[in-house]
């Protein structure tokens, strides 16, 4: 069976912080657009959560925009 | 010689099977024999009138934990024919708990699940902290059965203390997770639920959202030993994380051959494609071989509140829930400030709140003028000249605030899209909350209204199909010994109920939480007769006597 393509995503590594993530995540991209675009991607973590941008381990941090 | 021996009866035996007339036997709290007709005596017997009978209904997700211990019926679930509960969902159970770490685990409780403070303080002591102690306090008075989940949140506060809620677990501390889980495992829990979403009363993560997913993966390993469920709460607002959890979930359940569950998941109308892709990643799950349930409530979402207590109403309103949560003094305080108030209306949205409010209805409550009810917010506000936003506090404060409002059909209710979403085979149907929430809604009932919206109204499911949705599918699922099906060697967990007339009553206000605390109810509507482990728990004369339930042993 195979799987259709879902957005991809990554869980946050012990004490990660957004640099660390969006380097390891987006190693192609300048680190700031990189965290810019995972920031945009993650409004869950980035903008609903108080206080916003706290990485929690059990997170799912998308590395890719929302599909069409 | 039979204990009991129910005649006439439609039997409706929970395989999804045809029903048929017939008789059902029991001896020593258990079935013995079903058929178009029993032989040899009977102690008693019971006419069941051509009505149907079925195995007992299991309702998979509740958070009755506390209730239990001073109301061992879980009230009124056993009369809608509930004769197993599944609690300690989300994250939250009452054990394991040290002594020292209560205030903090019934914080999570009050603000998660709705539970006012009385109901941890006045109403049992508490004398437990393992797992088996509390086993052993539930086990007092049970009239219900009941199949408890053990918390992810709990289990870190006892390992990690103040920690819990701080940082990922170090390997030691994930190792002494395992321990303490199989513990519970060993001691009647029947396995563990985690949250992704929920917040404590400070508004802080609760703990299980701090876990790595290698510490739930590790705890995963250990319910692989048992067979046991693991029960998630996901960012059910965003179908993109849902399915991310799904597939997080799948890969949990085929490496450890373990069957998941996710709750809760709705139908909206503003996203309808949302529940279709969230089903279909499912399905595909599924057919790889992963066990990942969707469960579904029955119910529309109707949220009631007054602004007397906080309610789940406003979790998209930050400042609304900060004023709401005062006590009351401040809080009326806060109302009556000019400041404060243009803010909330602010907040409310452009239109004063409007769109958000406005088709709120006010319901009554004991200090609420009779001419307002049944009158929405928007007809109110218009007569008073006022935004929605402000003519809510004001009208609520004009009377104590004690002014009940609906929010009704606040999604979850286009039946016709509903029940096809419920029949199918890969959707387990649940999440309806019972024991939570008191002050919001009425969970009680929804078996009712299975059958009064998606049997007798749209037809979506047969009398047959919903009732082994609700019983034999239900325990297949969790794995529960010798529950859900009317046949020999099972327990005796029986309802006897109208398929012409089964459904819910209306929703109404009570005040029999401890010191005297509210929450809304409904009445059982066709349900006849009531059995747990063999013994007569429930007609509509009321509840008898009979102390019957048990902890559910598992399958395996």
């Amino acid at each position: 069976m195979t799987l259709t393509v879902q957005r991809r995503f990554v869980t946050p590594e012990p004490d990660e912080t957004l640099e660390a993530l969006a380097a390891r995540a987006l190693p192609d991209l300048p680190l700031e657009a990189a965290m810019d675009r995972i920031r945009g991607w993650n409004l869950h973590i980035f903008a609903m959560r108080k206080p916003r941008g706290l990485l929690l381990g059990g997170d799912v941090v998308f590395v890719e925009p929302p599909q069409s | 010689m039979h204990d009991l021996v129910i005649r006439n009866a439609r039997v409706v035996d929970g395989t999804g099977a045809p029903a048929y007339a017939g008789e059902v036997a029991v001896k020593d709290g258990r079935i013995v024999a079903v058929g178009p007709r029993v032989e040899g005596p009977a102690r008693a017997e019971m006419d069941a009138g051509g009505k149907a009978v079925a195995p007992g209904f299991i309702d998979p997700h509740t958070h009755f934990d506390v209730q239990l211990l001073w109301d061992g019926a879980a009230k009124p679930s056993l009369e809608h024919g509930v004769t197993s509960i599944i609690p300690g969902n989300c994250s939250l159970s009452l054990a394991p708990l040290r002594a020292a770490d209560r205030k903090a685990v019934v914080g999570m409780f009050q603000q998660i699940e709705e539970l006012p403070p009385e109901a941890f303080t006045i109403a049992f002591e508490w004398t437990w902290e393992d797992w088996e102690g509390y086993r052993r306090a539930l086990e007092k008075g049970l009239a219900i059965n009941v199949a408890p989940l053990v918390g992810h949140s709990v289990i870190r506060v006892w390992v990690m203390g103040a920690d819990a809620n701080q940082r990922a677990a170090r390997p030691d501390e994930i190792a002494a997770m395992q321990d303490v889980l199989r513990q519970c495992l060993q001691a009647g829990a029947i396995g563990l639920s985690t949250s992704f979403v929920d917040v404590d009363e400070n508004a802080r993560p609760v703990p299980s959202r701090f876990a790595q997913f290698a510490e739930l993966d590790a705890l995963c390993a250990v319910l692989g030993e048992f067979g046991r469920m693991l029960q998630i709460v996901p960012e059910f607002y965003d179908a993109d994380i849902t399915i991310a959890r799904i597939d997080q979930l799948a890969e949990l359940s085929l490496k450890h051959g373990i069957p998941t569950t996710y709750s809760p998941v709705f139908d909206n109308r503003q996203t309808p494609a949302s529940v279709d892709r969230i089903l279909g990643r499912s399905a595909e799950q599924f057919a790889r071989g992963a066990r990942v349930w969707p469960q579904m409530q029955t119910r529309p979402i109707d949220i009631s509140f007054s602004l007397l207590r906080p309610s789940l109403f406003f979790a998209r309103l930050p400042r609304w829930v900060r004023v709401l949560r005062q006590p009351l003094e401040a809080r009326i305080a806060s109302l009556t400030d000019p400041e404060t108030v243009a803010r909330m209306v602010e907040d409310a949205g452009p239109d004063g709140g409007e769109r958000l409010m406005g088709r709120l209805v006010v319901r009554g409550g004991g200090e609420a003028p009779a001419h307002l009810a049944g009158k929405t917010l928007k007809e109110i506000a218009d007569a008073r000249g006022q935004s929605c936003a402000l003519a809510l506090i004001e009208v609520s404060l004009e009377h104590g605030l004690d002014v009940a409002f609906l929010s009704a059909n606040g999604g979850h209710d286009n039946t016709d899209r509903i029940g096809p979403l419920l029949a199918r085979p890969d959707v387990h149907i649940g999440a309806g909350d019972g024991g939570a929430h008191l002050a919001s809604f009425a969970t009680y009932g929804d078996t009712g209204y299975l059958f009064s919206e998606f049997v007798r109204g749209t037809g979506a499911l047969t009398l047959e199909q919903a009732v082994a949705k609700i019983t034999g599918e239900t325990a297949a699922i969790w794995g529960l010994k010798d529950r859900g099906l009317l046949k020999p060697g099972q327990a005796a967990d029986i309802v006897v109920f109208d398929p012409d007339r089964i459904g819910r009553g209306e929703e109404r206000p009570i005040f029999d939480m401890p010191g005297d605390g509210m929450r809304y109810t409904r009445d059982s509507v066709g349900v006849e007769a009531v059995l747990v482990n063999g013994e007569l728990a429930w007609t509509p004369a009321g509840y008898t006597d009979a102390k019957a339930g048990r902890i559910c042993e598992m399958a395996g």
